[in-house]
């Protein structure tokens, strides 16, 4: 019963971490919440039973997260 | 890039954190047949370190790669990977047969581990050129005021 109550937790945090990357003004802010939405993702993909797929999740997320700052700090938009 | 992320908070976070980084990779390149993980996880895990090493200390970074190796390196994996199935090919089996690898072994059991270790270690090579390329293509690209070389 529990594990089905963190489980929809966590869904529904991812719903809406996403909602509010798709609102939010600040490029930055946007990374940032991308890459909290992705940990919801690898929590996820923990407790459905698919190590493999959460641990190439979570390095796959760090690593775009990296991308995108690196591509933040290039064009010199930061939040202001 | 022309200005690196500097201070020293991010220098002593590297200094600590990228050999652990790497060591981990290797740890799970090897365990993969086993456990969770594989050739693209630890490729992605041993690109962290150069990745990381050139945002933090810039163009003179201790594990710069530059493009032009990068790129080769990217073929030279996925060389390993199909050098592995020709071999078994050349041997008499099937392409990617393990059990036709040209190695002593007492049973075909030790073959099969040996050639996924092999097609494994060439995709991590592959994976971790190709993140490391992405980089540059993100970063260096174009001049000051942003427009394409």
């Amino acid at each position: 019963m529990q594990i089905y109550l963190i489980e929809a937790i966590l869904l529904v945090f991812l719903i809406v971490t996403t909602i509010s990357v798709i609102f939010c003004k600040d490029i930055l802010c946007a990374a940032v919440i991308y890459s909290a939405f992705s940990f919801c993702a690898v929590l996820l993909y923990l407790m459905m039973g698919a190590p493999d797929v959460a641990f190439t999740e979570a390095v796959i997320g760090t690593i775009s997260t990296i991308y995108f700052v690196a591509s933040l700090k290039k064009i010199d938009r930061w939040c202001k | 890039m022309k200005k690196p992320f500097g201070g020293i908070v991010l220098d002593t976070a590297f200094r600590i954190i990228v050999p652990f980084t790497l060591i981990y990779g290797v740890y799970v390149l090897i365990f993969g047949e086993a456990g969770p993980g594989g050739g693209f996880q630890a490729g992605a895990l041993l690109s962290i370190g150069v990745v990381l090493s050139r945002l933090i200390m810039g163009d003179h970074a201790s594990f710069n790669i530059s493009v032009k190796n990068s790129l080769v390196l990217a073929g030279v994996g996925t060389f390993i990977y199909a050098a592995t199935g020709w071999l078994a090919m050349l041997n008499g089996g099937n392409f990617l047969d393990y059990s036709y690898l040209p190695f002593k072994a007492e049973h075909t059991n030790e073959l099969h581990a040996l050639g996924i270790l092999f097609i494994e270690i060439g995709v991590t090579i592959c994976v971790m050129m190709t993140i490391i390329n992405i980089l540059d293509a993100v970063v260096e690209r174009g001049d000051e005021n942003g427009s394409a070389k």
